[in-house]
């Protein structure tokens, strides 16, 4: 790509970028998505706690704006768009721990403000009947609120899901290209990257950690977020039986949080507390793993540091806790038309499929004519997902191609047929292999099968497997070949 | 040979399930199988092409691959069946097998015994759990090993290892060799993890520097590792403020614990025991299930390999005979571990017939005496965690035992100064 026009130019390859793109896609409107990294979803998108939230027993603090209520509006729309896109989506409910009057009091309001807004499926428990839904909680809970409705998904495989099919239904997706510059001209913008020119009418910003560097370009910058930072730890298969709920307690300060879910693949995963960070600084650090661990108890006593098998930092750009929890952006600059920006906090994936739709509405009030695509087909298939077939459907299956019968990532029971079908969809690097498949994601993290993985990349990429990337750019694997370092040869 | 008539079906085709499978056949076992997932039989010692294996039970100074081929060998004369590329997915506790193979496709059988040998794997960054950001360049000392020796490939050429396990020292030896350099192996203990003719002959002999008493406290680098930052730590293990320095690198090896894979052994129900990471097992190597029988780094992780072909005989030799109708060891006596011993294998014992104990103690210590119950003492200069003790007990020493004993206990005491 040198030089290239769009109509629409999507900035930023996550959740929402994705989302938008693919929500476009249902219009004949000539669309491009350009995300920085390699692949789909590896920003804020990757790194949270992967619940669908709905956040419709939350206060609004502002008037002014009035983004939370999409965060409601996706919850039905989300189980869906999962199934048509074959991405996981469990509905596992939620339980909010109280430990006292006070606290159930404030359920209480919490319930009554769903209500308000049409969600009437909470109810209070008392000791008795949360023990009896979840038996390892701890003791100290006196009760809690439960909200059937909130569910998990796995925000990257639905944001590749997201792309592959707005790529399905024609738009350009473009992957490896970062936004330079932008200046506004005429009839549009014309935006530099990486890779070339771009002029276009519109620009969708969603750029996630980068939404306001991107929009400062264009002096589009007419609000301030601030990267605040989390930590998840995840926990061994073995002990998924400990909670079945995502599990919460109330914070007692700003940025305080207890909690640990169940996702859909059987993981547990504890997290800490966010607090503004340096951004980018995706860094753990010991505090982060003490605090995750020692909250995590007070809610599943049980809980033990043996469990563990990884952890990460993840980030959200934040506006402001006294405009609301969940508070976000999702308008057409003030200053600049033809820009909307997008950047939701805390919810993020949970609000992905109201915001793509606003952000149609918006560009349409922006003057983007939408004509129905005839042609729009929301159904895209997901990989063999081995492990969850039949007894029946595997023999099938390895009796027609035996690579099904090859397991590679012992941990997680991922096959050599599944990986070759992730790297057809597109994963060139091992993470991409990893999260499309979950390769190198269990109990061992890849110590087994990092080694066949590359093997099995360089054989179908057609490059050597030096070249393999952990995620693209300067993260070789491999650095130097046999002897390479003495001067000798193999 | 039907999978429908297997006696004896061995998890595992590393050094344990081939001496298991080996010697399940020569104590009458028919159809004897071996299920691994790895393209073929021999497990991890395949890309251990050092020398050091076979002292005791060949009295010979091998190599990796010469002692696996030795055994791989006899299993073939002996008419043991191997199934490569074959992953077992499921156990059940009434012994039934489900798995898938590349070569013979899914598979599902219910053999009269089972020997679970798995093997272990290394802990990896994300179960130590250090802190910093997710370059490349961060491996298990294993997976290095196998990219280095099996692959052909050098990680990298500046290298900082953690943990001082035996399969690090051998690594920083071999990439030493392979002329990367060895900034630093760390090591959170005031002694090394593994053996002590691998430091000699792995650190000291190549001048690389080891520092005791440290831990790593980040990484560094986005996209490639770039250096980590290391600190001493104080007597409870936490990293000294102030200590920290940093040490440029484009790779980290981690050698810092191995876990039995107990994974399939959970699913049919088997007991595990909290101190080893593996199987409860009797003196025959039979688990808490009857007909499911385990050795090797699978039941406790060993330092020699030796000692890992001998225990897996043990088990396959129980499989083969509880294949053939025989009854298991009978009436069990515990094992308990006392002060400074931090697990004892077999845990059980029926105090009829000759017994080797494998033990680990909690801490070095020097000038000590090791004392099973009553029955024997034996005076040791110094114990560490890193070398397992090892004591048989002969016939003569059991019929000590008072009628009815129910519990022995181990202990490692403190001898007086004369």
């Amino acid at each position: 790509m040198s030089e290239l026009k769009t109509e629409v130019l999507i900035i930023g390859g996550g959740v929402l970028g994705t989302a938008v793109a693919r929500e476009l896609s249902r219009y004949k409107v000539d669309a491009t998505l350009i995300e920085k990294e390699v692949d789909f979803g590896w920003g804020s998108t990757k790194a949270n706690m992967c619940i669908v939230c709905q956040g419709a027993d939350h206060q609004e603090f502002s008037k002014e704006y009035h983004p939370s209520p999409l965060v409601w509006q996706s919850m039905p729309l989300m189980e869906p768009m999962c199934q048509e896109l074959e991405a996981p989506f469990n509905r596992v409910g939620e339980l909010a721990l109280f430990f006292n009057n006070s606290g159930k009091e404030k359920y209480e309001k919490m319930m009554a403000r769903a209500e308000s807004r049409g969600i009437t499926t909470h109810q209070l428990l008392d000791r008795d009947s949360l023990r009896r839904l979840e038996p390892n909680i701890t003791r100290e809970a006196t009760g809690a609120l439960y909200d059937p409705g909130i569910a998990v998904t796995d925000p990257v495989r639905l944001t590749i899901a997201l792309a592959e099919n707005a790529r399905q239904n024609g738009v350009n997706v473009i992957t490896g290209t970062e936004v330079q510059d932008i200046k506004a001209s005429a009839g549009g913008f014309e935006v530099k990257t990486s890779q070339g020119n771009i002029s276009c009418e519109f620009v969708v910003n969603a750029a996630g950690m980068a939404v306001d560097k991107v929009a400062a370009l264009v002096n589009a910058d007419d609000f301030v977020v601030f990267p605040i930072r989390g930590y998840v730890a995840i926990l061994d298969k073995k002990v998924s039986d400990l909670v079945s709920h995502e599990v919460h307690a109330s914070p007692e300060a700003p940025g305080e949080s207890n909690i640990i879910t169940p996702t859909v693949y059987g993981n547990l995963f504890i997290g800490t507390p966010m607090k503004l960070a340096r951004r980018g600084d995706d860094a753990t650090n010991r505090e982060m793993a003490e605090v995750a661990l020692r909250n995590a108890r007070r809610l599943i006593p049980d809980i033990s540091e043996k469990d563990i098998i990884n952890s990460f930092a993840g980030f959200l750009m934040f506006r402001n806790w006294e405009l609301g929890w969940h508070e976000c952006i999702v308008n057409t600059s003030s200053t600049v038309p033809r820009f909307v920006n997008v950047s939701i906090g805390f919810p993020g994936v949970s609000a992905a499929p109201a915001t793509a739709r606003e952000v149609v509405k918006l560009l349409s009030r922006e003057g983007l004519k939408l004509r129905e695509n005839p042609g729009f087909n929301p159904y895209r298939k997901a990989i063999t997902d081995f492990t969850n077939l039949t007894d029946e459907e595997k023999r099938k299956l390895i009796a027609s191609d035996s690579r099904y019968g090859h397991v590679v990532c012992r941990c997680e029971t991922v096959t050599e047929g599944e990986i070759v079908e992730a790297i057809k969809q597109g994963a060139a690097t091992l993470d991409g292999v990893k999260f499309r498949t979950r390769a190198g994601m269990g109990r061992c993290q890849s110590g087994f099968c990092s080694s066949r993985v590359t093997g099995i990349l360089a054989r179908e990429l057609g490059i050597p497997e030096e070249e393999i990337t952990k995620k693209g750019g300067e993260s070789r694997q491999l650095l130097y070949k046999s002897k390479e370092l003495i001067g000798g040869r193999e | 040979m039907k999978l429908q008539d297997v006696d004896v079906a061995v998890i595992g085709g590393g050094p344990a399930g081939i001496a298991a499978a080996i010697k399940a056949r020569e104590t009458g076992a028919q159809n004897v199988v071996i299920l691994e997932r790895a393209e073929k039989m021999g497990g991890l010692l395949y890309q251990c092409i050092h020398n050091g294996f076979g002292l005791f039970y060949f009295n010979e100074d091998l190599t990796g691959p010469e002692y696996a081929h030795r055994f791989v060998e006899k299993a073939m004369d002996t008419g043991v069946k191997g199934l490569p590329e074959t992953m077992v997915t499921g156990i059940s506790p009434e012994r039934q097998i489900t798995a898938v193979s590349k070569g013979e496709g899914y598979l599902s059988f219910r053999p009269a015994s089972i020997v679970l040998a798995m093997g272990c794997r290394e802990k990896s960054r994300g179960a130590l759990g250090i802190p910093g950001t997710r370059p490349a360049g961060i491996f298990t000392a294993g997976t290095a090993q196998r990219f280095v020796n099996v692959e052909g490939f050098i990680p990298g050429k500046r290298i900082v290892i953690l943990g001082s396990g035996d399969i690090g020292m051998i690594m920083a030896r071999r990439l030493t060799l392979e002329g990367a350099e060895v900034a630093a192996v760390v090591e959170m203990l005031p002694y090394i993890g593994g053996l002590i003719r691998n430091e000699v002959q792995c650190l000291h002999d190549f001048d690389i520097p080891l520092l005791l008493e440290h831990t790593i406290t980040r990484i560094h680098g986005e996209q490639r590792i770039e250096a980590v930052t290391v600190a001493r730590v104080d007597d409870s293990k936490r990293p000294i403020a102030g200590t920290e320095r940093r040490i440029e690198c484009d790779t980290l090896l981690l050698s810092a614990g191995l876990i039995p894979e107990n994974e399939l052994s959970l699913m049919a129900g088997v007991e595990l025991d909290a101190a080893t990471g593996g199987p409860t097992v009797d003196e025959t190597r039979q688990t808490s299930i009857s007909g499911i029988f385990a050795g090797g780094n699978v039941v406790h992780v060993h330092d020699l390999v030796d000692n890992v072909s001998w225990e897996s005989e043990l088990a396959g030799e129980s499989a083969a005979r509880s294949a053939m109708g025989g009854k298991g060891a009978q009436g069990k006596i515990k094992l308990k571990a006392g002060r400074n011993i931090r697990y004892i294998v077999p845990q059980t014992i029926s105090g009829q017939n000759k017994v080797t104990l494998y033990m680990r103690v909690n801490d070095m210590e020097e000038g000590v005496r090791l004392k099973i119950g009553n029955i024997m003492s034996k005076g040791l200069r110094v114990v560490k965690p890193s070398e397992m003790l090892k004591v048989e007990l002969a016939p003569e020493q059991l019929e000590k035992l008072k009628e009815g004993t129910s519990e022995i206990i181990v202990d490692c005491e403190r001898r007086e100064r004369k």
